[in-house]
């Protein structure tokens, strides 16, 4: 178990070839997919229908966005509690500019600035007062939710003007122009990870933070990029919200940190850090999604939401661990 | 001047300056009731910080995010109980043993499955505060007797009988385990070195693992208290509970990496807390200032250690 820092090193930086190969995780999460489809679509004549497959879709939307920033974060080894409600502070600013007659683009853009100063405040607190991620996060998503409710001030934003419609509603060949978008960010991070000394960088430290400051690796400013590339997700996802339900209110975003991280753990990202897959990600939130969807559809109420994405973190993370301490029992 | 004596005394400066800022700005805040009244609230996050503050200490990135959850399932389990007609000491056993049968959950997820604290129990968390809703809907089940209301309600002088009777004794027990008694070098071992606390014989596992389930047992317990004195269990009366008991562990002076630290001063920093919270209330703010405020105690005790100072460096 013991080898030297360089040879730790070098055993994450193979995670991040492992980025590019592609696994089997991609492929059991396609079948998981599948096989969910046709479960549901036997169990209910509503599943497999255009209306319903778009519900799922538009579900996953800021979601996706969301866990991308997740699935860095994690990268690094660390976690992020405040996604959440950094989406809905930034969906609060964009919301407010749209009623008082701001250019739609420039509204949006609001979005990821404001997601880029939250991720700012955690970086800073993470990075520069080596807070631990989790007690850092945690603190700060108390004092967000506080901002997030001085900003309401007890009301929320409803109706707003529906100004946001060109930048996601036309379609390209039947195709939403917001799925290109999204894969247009899919794709931005897979090279990031893929083809950059950062994304180098962030799987290194998450497999092991000493062993890569001795090899040189600008441990401080890449984990400071990963918590500001979380909170600028976080605030583009605020943008695309607010584009798609028109409201903003003090439950926006409540769920989605959890969500997030059980969406990036199904795609195969270790919570210690140091190994992710940014399709797997991908795969997983839209496998989180079908799974959501479908058991309304057979008659789970949605009070199970939660139970049922914590029972999956927990088992995907319990089998995955007992694989590996079966393999290293066998390897002894 | 030792490094508890320090944490108390600091805790005792910011406690004046609340007192003076509460002089001035709430002419409600100085009476006999509000005594009883924070000593009512501490009890529930007194024993949850006691569980928090074990686990903490003993390392290995422990931290217990689930507590909120047990607190509320306890609750809920225990009034059901009740209501189907069990006897008292059933129901009360039922709570103290299903937060610890929960909290021994969590210690297998870490300890067998080694699945990292922060996401076993943050996962765990979430299913047990999930559950707590989903299987009541919401809503909160009532009907418990009088003899439970009597323990939730009942006072000493201006003490609540809870806080003389639970809370102390079981810091007491607590501090006393960890002087006199194995548990003590074990657990400190353990958080400073936990590689080394196995060479020397320490069963690591073993420990952590009942940790967890010491930290579920006083969650139970607090479930019970929360009960006993609103007369029925909430489905959500569990929420912010971690935020809160890591706060008041961590400015109590435990250590986030384990291996330093007492439970003694935690106690005091839950009262801190509570009168903190109390003034909130008082100023007849959204309760969401209490979580705003305390999330940033939270952060702001950490960021103190590293830069004032005298304070720990690591």
């Amino acid at each position: 178990m013991k080898d030297g820092a360089f040879g730790r090193l070098r055993a994450s930086l193979s995670g991040a070839a492992s980025i590019a190969s592609g696994s089997s995780r991609e492929a059991s999460l396609v079948v998981a997919c599948l096989v969910a489809t046709t479960v549901f679509t036997l169990a209910s004549p509503w599943f497999l229908t255009i209306e319903n497959l778009a519900t799922v879709a538009q579900a996953s939307v800021d979601l996706l966005i969301v866990s991308l920033g997740m699935t860095i974060v994690l990268a690094v080894g660390g976690i992020d509690l405040t996604v959440g409600v950094t989406m809905a502070i930034a969906s609060f600013f964009v919301g407010k500019a749209l009623m008082i007659a701001v250019p739609a683009p420039l509204a949006a853009f609001l979005g990821p600035l404001v997601g880029l100063f939250l991720g700012a405040v955690t970086a800073l607190t993470i990075v520069v007062g080596s807070v631990p991620p989790i007690v850092a996060t945690l603190g700060l998503y108390g004092v967000f939710r506080a901002t997030m409710y001085a900003l309401l001030g007890g009301e929320w934003l409803s109706g707003l003007p529906n100004v946001f419609a060109p930048l996601v509603r036309p379609t390209v060949l039947g195709i939403p122009v917001v799925a290109f978008e999204l894969a247009g960010l899919y794709a931005l991070a897979w090279g990031v990870f893929r083809w950059t000394p950062l994304g180098v960088w962030w799987l290194a430290i998450g497999g092991n933070d000493e062993a890569s400051q001795l090899a040189g690796v600008p441990v401080r400013r890449a984990k400071a990029i990963a918590y500001l590339a979380s909170g600028l997700l976080a605030g583009i996802s605020g943008a695309f919200y607010v584009a798609q339900y028109r409201n903003v209110e003090m439950t926006t975003g409540s769920t989605i940190a959890l969500d997030a991280i059980v969406a990036a753990v199904l795609g195969g990202a270790s919570v210690t850090g140091g190994r992710v897959s940014v399709l797997g990600t991908a795969l997983g939130v839209i496998l989180f999604r079908i799974l959501q969807n479908g058991f309304v559809l057979i008659g789970v109420p949605s009070l199970w939401e939660q139970v049922v994405a914590g029972m999956l973190l927990l088992g995907v993370l319990a089998m995955e661990n007992a694989a590996r301490l079966r393999a290293l029992a066998i390897g002894r | 001047m030792s490094a508890p004596t320090t944490r108390l005394l600091g805790l005792l400066a910011l406690w004046l300056i609340l007192l003076v800022v509460a002089a001035i700005a709430l002419p409600d805040f100085f009476r006999a009731s509000t005594v009883t009244s924070v000593l009512q609230f501490s009890t529930i996050l007194a024993l949850v910080t006691l569980g928090q503050s074990l686990v903490v200490l003993s390392g290995g990135g422990g931290i217990d995010l689930s507590v909120g959850g047990v607190v509320s399932i306890c609750g809920l389990a225990m009034a059901a109980a009740l209501q189907t007609g069990w006897g008292a000491a059933a129901g009360l056993a039922i709570a103290i043993l299903l937060g610890a049968a929960l909290g021994l959950v969590n210690g297998v997820l870490v300890t067998r499955l080694r699945i990292v604290p922060l996401i076993a129990t943050l996962g765990s968390g979430y299913v047990y505060a999930g559950l707590a809703i989903a299987l009541t809907g919401g809503a909160p089940i009532g009907g418990v007797g009088s003899w439970l209301t009597g323990l939730g309600r009942g006072l000493i002088g201006l003490v609540p009988v809870h806080f003389a009777f639970l809370v102390l004794p079981a810091y007491a027990l607590a501090v006393a385990a960890l002087r006199f008694t194995p548990a003590g070098p074990w657990i400190y071992a353990l958080g400073g070195n936990e590689t080394a606390a196995r060479l020397t014989g320490i069963p690591t596992g073993r420990v952590r693992t009942l940790l967890y389930g010491a930290s579920g047992l006083f969650a139970g317990m607090a479930a019970i208290v929360a009960t006993a004195w609103f007369g029925s269990a909430r489905p959500n009366i569990g929420q912010n509970l971690e935020l809160e008991s890591l706060t008041a562990a961590l400015l109590g002076g435990v250590a986030i990496t384990g291996g330093s630290g007492g439970v003694a001063p935690p106690l005091a920093a839950v009262l801190f807390l509570i009168s903190l919270k109390t003034g909130i209330q008082l100023a007849n703010l959204n309760t969401i200032w209490q979580v705003g405020t305390i999330g940033l105690l939270l952060v702001v005790s950490v960021l103190a250690d590293r830069f004032i100072p005298g304070g720990r460096r690591r």
